[in-house]
Parts: C-alpha cells; sequence; structure tokens
C-alpha cells in the first residue's frame, strides 16, 4: 500500500481502498472454513440443524451453570475447529455482548434483592441483579458463538444450499447464492473507481471535492448494479432457467457426521433438561 | 415458570441516575439480538409473522411486473439505508428509522413487508445484526407493525385527497411516526414481559432484565421525541418529492390498496441518485460519539456512538481472519467510510435481491423494449 | 421443436430484422442473415454497431420489432417461447457465452454454474454429474471445479463460462466477442476449442471485431457499419480481402 499513501490522494478515498481489500481478503478467503478441523468435515445442513438446537438449548436455560457450559462447549468446537482462540473469543465479545454488558450494567445495582457485595458511596451489587446479568450476557454470548462458529467453519456456498434443510424455498436460496456473488463484484467495481480516480488525481482534493467524487462513485455503481443484473436474468433464461430454480443436492451423511448429531442431541437434551 | 408478579421498587440516589441510562440504552435493541427473548416469545412472534409473509409473497406473485420490481427494490434498499441513519439521542447512544412508512405508502404495506424483512435479513446475515431467533420479532416489529400501521393512518388521513396534495403529504409524515413509534411500543412489550413471565424463584429475570415500567417507556420515548420524528420527516419529505417528480409512483398504489400498473415511466435514475446522496450523507449520522461514558478508545467509540454499521463491517471483515482493523485508523474518518461503504454493498445488495426475484416469479419472457426502456429512464 | 424437420439444414434464418431498445433509435436495422449446419459465422462491427443485440435475439431473449427470426424453421417470437416444451427444446440446442462473464458465472462455485444449464432443462441427476465431468475435463478446469468465480483469471472465467455452455451439449453456439479481454494464450486455446467444436457439426455464430480470430475460424462473416446498417454478408476470406468494406465498418 506505499504507492497509494505517496500520492496526494485524500485520506477518504486511500482509507476506503483499505477497507475494501481487507474486505476483499477477508471476506471471501474463508481460510478458517478451508482449514481441517472438525466442523469443517461435518455436513452442512446437520451444522444448521445443530445449531439451531444449540441456540434452543442456550435460550431455554434456566441456570447459569448450563450457560457456561454450553459457552464452553462452543470454545472447544472452535478449537477442535482450527479456531484461533483468542481470536475467537475477540470476535464475539467485542460487539454484541459488549454492547448488552453496556445495557446490562444498570440492572447490578437496581434489582431488588440480597447484597452480594457492597461498594464504596452506598451503592450496592445484588444477588439477584449480578445473575440477572449474567443470563442475558451469556446467552448473548453464547448464542452468537453459536452462529460465528456456523459461518467460520462453512463456505458460503455450502451454507447457502444447506440452509434448503429448512425447506426455504429453492428460490430464496438461489437469489442468496446471487446475492453472495455480486456483494463482491461491486466490491470489486467500487474498488476499482476508486483506484482509477486516485490514478488521475493531482493534488489532493477538498473535502467538498471528494464528497461529489464519492456521490459520483455511488451513483455509477447504482446504476451498474442495476445494469448486471439485467443482464444476469438473460444469462439465466439462455440456460433454460424458467421461473424457479431445480438443484442438485450433493450433501451426503457419513459416519462422522452421525456421531457429531447423536452427541450434540444428547448434549442439548442434557442442558435442556440440566436448565430446566 | 411461576407466574409470581416481578415488582421493581426504584431506589434513589445514584441508581436513578443508572436507570434512566438503561433506559435510554435499552433503545438501541431495536434489532433484538439473540438472547433478549424466550424461545417461547420468539415463536409466538414468528407466528405472528408468517401470515403477513404469505400475503405479501402471494400479492408480489399476483402484481409484479418489470415495471414495479425495481421499485420494491428501491425500497427495500432505502429502508437498508435508512436504519443506518443513527439519530443521536440523549444518554450517548443512537435510535434509528426504518423507511417501511414510505415502502407501505408507495407499495402497498403486503409488499413493503417484504422489502423490509429483505432487508432485516441481509442485515442479520452479512452484518450479524439481529439474532436468528428473534428474526420473526424483528421481522414483526418492523416488517410488520410499522408499515400496516402507517398505511393505515395515511390512508384515513388523505381519504380522497388528490394524489399530489399537501393533505398526503401530512397524512404520510404522521404515518411514518405513529408507525415507527408502535413498533417501538411493540418492541417495549416484548423486552417487558419477558421479566415478568421468565423469571427464578427467586425473581431474578432469565431473559431482558427490565420489566414493561422502564422497557416501554425506553422504547417509546426516545422513537416518539427523535427517531420517529425522524421516519415521518423522511416519509413526508420523499412523498413530496414523488408528487413533484415522479407521480406514476404514486399511482401503483391504488384506493383499494393493490399494487397496480405505472401510469407512466417511472424515472427510477433520480430516485437512484437521491438514493445514492442518502447514502453519502449517512457520515451525517456518525456525529453523535457517545463522550457521556468518560474516555473510550477508538473502537468503543465507534459501537457505542455510530451504529451498527461499523461495528458491523468491523464484524465482517473480522469474522474471516483478517484482525480487527479498527484499532490502527483514527476514528472517525474511517468509520464514516466504512459505514457509506456498507450502505452502498447493503443498496446493491437488495437491489440485485428484489430485481432477481422479481424476474424469478415471472413466467414470461421479458420483451426487449419494455426492458430497456426502464433502464433508460 | 425436436420432430420439425428444417429445410436445407438452415439453423437461422434473418430478414427484414429491427430492434430499437428505447423505440427511437434503432439498434439493428434492415439486418439479413442466413446461417446453415455447420458454419462458422462471424458476425463483424465496431463497438455499439449491434452485435451483442443480434447474438440475444438470436438466443430469443429479445425479439424483433419489425421482420422475422427463423431458428431450426421455426419463428421465434415471444409467444413462441411462452410454451414450455418449446423453451425447453430451444434452449437446450442453443448456448450463448456472453462478453461479461461475470453476467454469466452467477453461482458461487464453478461446479455449480457448469451444472446449472443441464438441471434447469431437467436432465437426471446422474447425467448431470457425467456432463459436468466431462465439460470440466475437456475446458482442463476440473481443478477449479470448487474455487469461486471471483478467484478466477479472465481466462480462466473465460473457460468456465464456455463449460457452462457445453454442459448443455448444445447444436449450436453463440459467442460475444469471445476473445476479447484474454491473453495471447487464452486466445490461442480458444481458438482450438472453436475449430473442435466446428469438427463436431456445431453451428457457431460469434460476434468480435478481432479479425485474427475471424481469419482462423470463420468460414463465413457479414459486417455491420456503425449505423447498425448490413453492410455485406459472404465468405469469410473474401470478406476479409475487402478493405473498402472494413474500412467502412471502421474495423481496421
Amino acid at each position: 500500500m506505499n504507492k497509494v499513501h505517496s500520492r496526494r490522494a485524500g485520506f477518504i478515498e486511500r482509507t476506503l481502498i483499505e477497507i475494501n481489500s481487507t474486505l476483499e481478503q477477508s471476506v471471501f478467503a474463508e481460510s478458517i472454513a478451508r482449514r481441517d478441523g472438525l466442523l469443517q468435515s461435518i455436513d452442512a445442513r446437520l451444522k444448521v440443524l445443530t445449531t439451531l438446537l444449540l441456540l434452543l438449548a442456550i435460550n431455554l436455560s434456566h441456570s447459569l451453570a448450563v450457560l457456561a457450559g454450553l459457552y464452553g462447549l462452543a470454545l472447544l468446537l472452535a478449537i477442535l475447529s482450527a479456531v484461533p482462540a483468542g481470536f475467537f473469543i475477540k470476535r464475539v465479545w467485542l460487539f454484541i455482548p459488549f454492547f448488552t454488558g453496556i445495557v446490562v450494567l444498570p440492572v447490578f445495582f437496581i434489582t431488588p434483592g440480597p447484597a452480594l457485595v457492597h461498594l464504596p458511596l452506598g451503592v450496592v451489587i445484588t444477588q439477584t441483579g449480578a445473575q440477572a446479568a449474567l443470563f442475558l450476557l451469556l446467552r448473548v454470548a453464547t448464542s452468537v458463538s453459536m452462529a460465528i462458529l456456523l459461518v467460520l467453519c462453512t463456505s458460503w456456498n455450502t451454507l447457502l444450499k444447506a440452509l434448503g434443510v429448512l425447506r426455504l424455498p429453492g428460490v430464496v436460496i438461489l437469489i442468496l447464492e446471487m446475492t453472495y456473488r455480486y456483494i463482491h463484484l461491486l466490491l470489486h467495481t467500487a474498488n476499482d473507481m476508486f483506484l482509477s480516480r486516485q490514478s488521475r488525481l493531482i493534488r489532493r482534493p477538498s473535502g467538498a471535492e471528494e464528497r461529489r467524487m464519492a456521490a459520483a462513485n455511488a451513483g455509477v455503481l447504482l446504476g451498474k448494479s442495476l445494469q448486471v443484473s439485467h443482464d444476469v436474468y438473460l444469462s439465466m433464461q439462455s440456460r433454460g432457467f424458467r421461473s424457479y430454480p431445480r438443484t442438485l443436492d450433493r450433501f451426503r451423511l457419513q459416519k462422522l457426521d452421525l456421531w457429531y448429531g447423536a452427541a450434540i442431541l444428547a448434549l442439548a437434551i442434557v442442558a435442556i433438561w440440566l436448565g430446566r | 415458570m411461576s407466574f409470581k408478579p416481578f415488582r421493581l421498587r426504584i431506589p434513589k440516589g445514584p441508581a436513578l441516575y443508572y436507570l434512566v441510562f438503561a433506559a435510554w440504552l435499552v433503545t438501541t435493541a431495536m434489532h433484538i439480538p439473540d438472547g433478549y427473548l424466550s424461545p417461547v416469545t420468539s415463536a409466538i412472534m414468528f407466528v405472528l409473522v408468517l401470515p403477513f409473509w404469505a400475503l405479501g409473497v402471494q400479492k408480489l406473485r399476483q402484481k409484479a411486473n418489470a415495471r414495479n420490481i425495481p421499485l420494491i427494490a428501491l425500497f427495500a434498499a432505502l429502508s437498508f439505508v435508512i436504519m443506518m441513519f443513527n439519530v443521536p439521542l440523549p444518554g450517548g447512544t443512537t435510535g434509528h428509522a426504518v423507511g417501511g412508512a414510505l415502502a407501505a405508502i408507495v407499495l402497498g404495506p403486503e409488499i413493503a413487508s417484504i422489502a423490509i424483512s429483505t432487508a432485516l435479513a441481509i442485515q442479520a446475515i452479512f452484518f450479524g445484526d439481529g439474532g436468528i431467533l428473534a428474526f420473526g420479532a424483528n421481522s414483526f416489529n418492523m416488517a410488520v407493525v410499522l408499515p400496516y400501521i402507517s398505511y393505515a393512518i395515511y390512508q384515513a388521513i388523505s381519504r380522497n385527497a388528490p394524489l399530489v396534495s399537501r393533505r398526503r403529504i401530512f397524512a404520510a409524515g404522521l404515518g411514518g411516526w405513529t408507525g415507527l413509534t408502535t413498533a417501538a411500543f411493540f418492541a417495549g412489550v416484548e423486552f417487558g414481559i419477558q421479566p415478568i413471565l421468565f423469571h427464578t424463584a427467586n425473581g431474578t429475570p432469565l431473559y431482558a432484565p427490565y420489566p414493561l415500567a422502564v422497557a416501554i417507556p425506553a422504547m417509546v420515548v426516545p422513537h416518539a421525541l427523535i427517531a420517529s420524528v425522524i421516519e415521518g420527516v423522511v416519509t413526508a419529505l420523499v412523498l413530496a418529492y414523488l408528487q413533484r417528480a415522479n407521480q406514476p409512483a404514486l399511482e401503483m398504489v391504488q384506493k383499494t390498496g393493490h399494487v397496480a400498473e405505472a401510469a407512466g415511466p417511472v424515472r427510477l435514475r433520480t430516485l437512484w441518485f437521491a438514493l445514492g446522496v442518502l447514502v453519502m450523507a449517512t457520515p451525517l449520522g456518525l456525529l453523535a460519539p457517545g463522550t457521556a461514558w468518560g474516555e473510550w478508545g477508538a473502537t468503543e467509540l465507534a459501537s457505542l456512538g455510530l451504529g451498527f454499521i461499523p461495528e458491523g463491517l468491523a464484524r465482517l471483515s473480522g469474522l474471516w481472519g483478517a484482525p480487527l482493523r479498527d484499532y490502527d485508523l483514527p476514528a472517525l474518518g474511517n468509520a464514516s467510510l466504512a459505514y457509506v461503504l456498507s450502505a452502498l454493498l447493503g443498496v446493491a445488495v437488495i437491489a440485485i435481491v428484489f430485481w432477481l426475484f422479481g424476474m424469478l416469479v415471472q413466467r414470461r419472457a421479458l420483451a426487449g423494449v419494455k426492458v430497456r426502456k426502464k433502464l433508460h429512464e | 421443436m425436436n420432430d420439425v424437420k428444417f429445410q436445407d439444414g438452415l439453423i437461422f434464418e434473418v430478414s427484414d430484422l429491427y430492434y430499437s431498445y428505447d423505440g427511437r433509435r434503432p439498434a439493428l436495422e434492415d439486418f439479413h442473415m442466413t446461417v446453415r449446419a455447420g458454419e462458422c459465422m462471424a458476425v463483424l462491427g465496431s463497438n455499439g454497431s449491434g452485435k451483442s443485440t443480434l447474438l440475444k435475439i438470436l438466443d430469443g431473449l429479445y425479439f424483433a420489432g419489425k421482420g422475422c427470426v427463423r431458428a431450426f424453421g421455426q419463428e421465434l417470437t415471444e409467444e413462441a417461447f411462452q410454451d414450455d416444451d418449446f423453451n425447453a427444446a430451444f434452449r437446450r440446442r442453443v448456448g450463448l457465452v456472453f462478453q461479461d462473464s461475470d453476467v454469466q458465472l452467477f453461482l458461487p462455485s464453478v461446479w455449480e454454474e457448469v451444472a446449472f444449464a443441464p438441471l434447469q432443462l431437467s436432465v437426471g441427476r446422474e447425467e448431470v454429474l457425467e456432463r459436468v465431468e466431462s465439460a470440466l475435463s475437456t475446458l482442463n478446469i476440473h481443478k477449479l471445479h470448487d474455487r469461486a468465480p471471483h478467484q478466477l483469471s479472465g481466462g480462466e472465467k473465460k473457460r468456465v463460462a464456455l463449460a457452462s455452455v457445453l454442459s448443455l451439449a448444445p447444436e449450436v453456439w453463440l459467442l460475444d466477442e469471445p476473445s476479447a479481454g484474454l491473453d495471447p494464450r487464452s486466445v490461442r486455446w480458444l481458438t482450438e476449442f472453436m475449430l473442435a467444436q466446428g469438427q463436431a457439426s456445431k453451428s457457431i455464430v460469434f460476434a468480435t471485431h478481432d479479425l485474427q480470430l475471424v481469419q482462423s475460424v470463420a468460414s463465413r462473416a457479414c459486417v455491420l457499419d456503425e449505423e447498425h446498417h448490413l453492410l455485406a454478408e459472404g465468405a469469410a476470406a473474401d470478406i476479409l480481402a475487402n478493405e473498402q468494406i472494413l474500412l467502412a465498418a471502421n474495423l481496421i
């Protein structure tokens, strides 16, 4: 990126390109999905179903201990699937649970109940408050962890096809598949537009100029996306598409899948029973 | 699960201060993540929203044709973008408008609900905003309550007023305001009943911990005062614009509430350009840093005050292996660009989704002339 | 449509074709063309002369404003295509490769792309699997089968695009600027591919302004000028030797 920085381009364009290329690499690299780990080897349809089952167990639990156990399960699955633990924990906790933590902060203090901790200035953390806060926090974090695991360890292509197990209409799945494909195309186009614009800059543009250029780029991008989607439809028609897509299911259950499915089912049942 | 009433006695002093903050904070959860609602509630919400989805899909199949579909896509995208406008609220957090009122007025509430649900689904899948079990509840609040209520108010007030009249503009504004506030009310109810219905033996809330007395005002008041006002104003302004510049778009929904053939060419290019401008303007929504909370690092500022897109984007980028970039970049500049890029992405994605969906439900091949005409407008 | 015996092995018969996108300026006007079985017809013209439009009309994606377009002896009209059997029969026999591979490739993996066409045309599961394998091998892209299209180079994408039509096993190939944006090595294998299809008695109609490609593979050619009119039609060698016409069409 050195060349980019040395040109006198506005920082807007520079950073947009940086973000753009990060997205391109990270979003579509699917590097973790290609690793040789436990979850990567499981049939995607089964993963969808087991994730839903675990989400159910997490959200049905009335026991903090069970919730903690389920979080532990998520961590274990992550490790077994070659997902770096530190990365995984950061990924989960730094967003929704973090936000939830803030939402829930007052609950520590205002929920009536026996005192747990006496802080200076007469502020008291109640036992019930701490429990309520922990319930929400753990639930949110563990739910997010399970969802992230599913998405990290399955390539988008396979995951979308696997949604068919939920009886989503084939049309919807086809749309999602094509959407995935064209996000990248648009990213690429936007990147190219900015790069080409930048290569023609002589001096640093003013803020107003930058905004105008950005607005023009947005217009072009939108126009292009309309054009592309029209042509894609022609292309689909040309290859025989009528009104609903026919698909080929290449999923095959293997022994590992059956063991995994049984194990998760058992764990989920135990968790639900223990946490009732 | 016992049904002992759960009474919250509000203690005085610092706890009250925190309570107020909590109340404002809860408003940021219009997109409800998993964990806030019990599975029973989530299931009930899915059951409630399903018939509306079915109705919307049925309407789409009946009435959709080459000219209407791009408009549907436009409104799904508008909805997506408007949801990114994070409006600063007291307490250092933000709420947002949805754009559902506008969609309901132009497309009719049935199809609008499909458009918004699509926007919500894309947010949930691509940006992780909104839970999976909670998708039914989110759709019900933002894709059913909002458009149907807005539409009802709009129709009730405008009655038989001519299509190009100020009465309709006012009706649209009020419809938008009422619709979003009602949606917020429903969300508040969904939150508020959790501690009442779902708690342990000693009264500890198991899900969202704030009872109705806190949750409802916490959701309704900030929306009524700010986010819904934005929704109303945006709806009214865009309707006024459509009255001036693109009347056929308004004629799509006649008194019977059915999406019909547009009377003349619908000038999409201008609407798309307006959308593009909106997208570029979204950084304005970023000017609400959460300084009330004291010293925070760049990321925290971004996730607290600046809405879900920068965090969603960072989440998306981190999701597949790249380290979090936020720590290296100066907060405002790059958050705003990540923001804009996400808006572009979301708009483009929705445009494609709907364009293609529209093609897919049709049985007839598009005649070349009709299609080309549309693209050149 | 499969039962109709067409006269004289005529694949396409176009007469007096008029087409306009916006009802004002024509994209094609007074166009005539005939393509017989086994021929390789080049449609020459500079950018914007209407070549792409012609191919889409030949593929039954757009329909003539005026004039008549026949394929296999049947007229191609919007009404005709509403019949499912007609549509399926036509789509099986004619394959179009778009100029922009990013438009052609819309699914998340190469394998799915190649499988799409036969699947839509109700080919049985086992046969689909066979056809995909065969198409991937013919184009030497087997190792790319689980890649996403955006991870491919231009040449690789073009091969995938061709494979996605090859799995149809069409009788007629319509190619829109097939050599555009390809590096020299890719152009060479494209040339070989087109020649191989010709030897297998397939008919080809391809739009291009690449005179080299025309020389290598075409048996016949027609030329469009920048005003969207037909300048000439005849044997490829004759057209290529006619500098006047090539100049008039802005090809040299």
